[in-house]
């Protein structure tokens, strides 16, 4: 039953990505991208990793899609003369060639999902962190422990930068908007 | 990709989503979206509530937590109107919340250093002040990253969705460089209702 769900999201992902690259209509790209983002999200969660579904669902499929929207209002679309983006097939079927060359020669070195044996796997970081991050810190969700407690420093920097970003885009662009002030 | 950009030249026509078609204004002002939204509302922030307070203890967190209280504020704005909404919540507001995240996230941080410790290094605010480690990291979350996050998405919107109404841009700011048809006129009409309805 499960691998059924993986498979139709998995589908449907792949469908919507391929979609949103061939669309010629901006507005039908947004949407169809907002499609994505939301399959991405029931991926996420459905892969076990709730904190990362939740910011895709927000951002991905809810604000980011509101924002582009914004944008669409205020300039021109252009009635495309059909839907679909032209194909180059020559250089399609190079890529689709490298895609399966590569896909046949790296399938079996990717870990299965969950192998405690995995590259990934890395015990002196990850199973300290599942060991102790509740001692230390006395904070149950590890991956809140992780972000705020043993890598802190990295998330003042990831916050600064979303301040220094959107800061940034309101002094370039105050005239319009602090006017109103 | 050649023979589309051939086929631009002679079958595009433009419209715009815009006001300046159809001669109303980009915000409709619609009974089903406002009571919607007013019953959504108090939904989703108390989500967005419970996730950044109840982060550390429970999948989501602050950037998650902030990001749904932003959407929650664009919801309230595409319900009733930007211009009302950016009244109510200033542009100071917005500013001032993401500023004072960074500025809590620092606070926070320095104070071991104070102490002699490294940056951030919360145990130290149990051996000093007997506050569980803990605590720490959820003054980071609550008024470090939280504010930040939806301080910088709803300005963003705000900043976006500034010259929605004709009275917030110039001339030479609009996209076509100015007003040409007749039907603009009844923009500014259309303005007074957006501004005069009701503020959330």
């Amino acid at each position: 039953m499960s691998e059924l769900f993986a498979a139709a999201l998995f589908v449907f992902v792949l469908v919507t990505a391929v979609t949103t690259a061939l669309l010629r209509d901006v507005l039908a790209v947004v949407v169809v991208f907002a499609a994505y983002s939301l399959g991405m999200a029931l991926f996420y969660a459905f892969l076990l990793a709730p904190d990362v579904a939740m910011t895709e669902a927000a951002i991905g499929a809810g604000v980011t899609t509101l924002l582009l929207l914004l944008t669409l209002t205020k300039t021109n679309r252009t009635r495309p003369d059909r839907w679909i983006e032209g194909v180059d097939l020559p250089a399609l079927a190079v890529f689709a060639a490298l895609l399966i060359v590569l896909v046949v020669t790296l399938l079996n070195s990717i870990p299965a999902v969950g192998d405690p044996g995995a590259a990934w796997n890395n015990p002196g970081v990850t199973q300290y962190y599942i060991e102790n991050a509740y001692d230390d810190t006395g904070v149950e969700n590890a991956v809140t422990a992780v972000l705020a407690g043993y890598r802190g420093f990295d998330t003042f920097g990831e916050a600064v930068v979303v301040f220094a970003a959107g800061i940034s885009s309101l002094i370039v662009l105050r005239q319009v908007v602090f006017t109103r002030e | 990709m050649s023979d589309a950009t051939g086929g631009d030249e002679t079958g595009v026509e433009n419209w715009r989503v815009s006001p300046d078609t159809n001669g109303r204004s980009a915000y409709v002002e619609s009974q089903i979206i406002m009571t919607t939204v007013q019953v959504v509302t108090p939904f989703s922030l108390t989500y967005g509530l419970f996730l950044m307070f109840h982060g550390a203890d429970s999948p989501g967190g602050s950037f998650q937590g902030g990001a749904v209280m932003a959407a929650t504020v664009l919801m309230i704005a595409f319900a009733f109107g930007v211009a009302p909404t950016r009244d109510w919540l200033r542009n100071r507001t917005v500013v001032a919340l993401a500023a004072g995240g960074v500025a809590a996230f620092a606070a926070v941080g320095l104070v071991p250093v104070l102490f002699g410790d490294s940056f951030l290094a919360h145990p130290r605010f149990e051996s000093v002040f007997g506050i569980d480690t803990k605590w720490g990291l959820e003054a980071i979350e609550v008024a470090g990253v939280a504010p930040i996050v939806a301080g910088v998405l709803v300005g963003l919107f705000f900043l976006i969705a500034a010259g929605m109404n004709p009275d917030d841009q110039t001339p030479e700011a609009r996209p076509d460089g100015g007003g040409h048809d007749p039907e603009r006129a009844d923009e500014g009409t259309d303005t007074e209702t957006v501004s005069g309805g009701d503020r959330p």
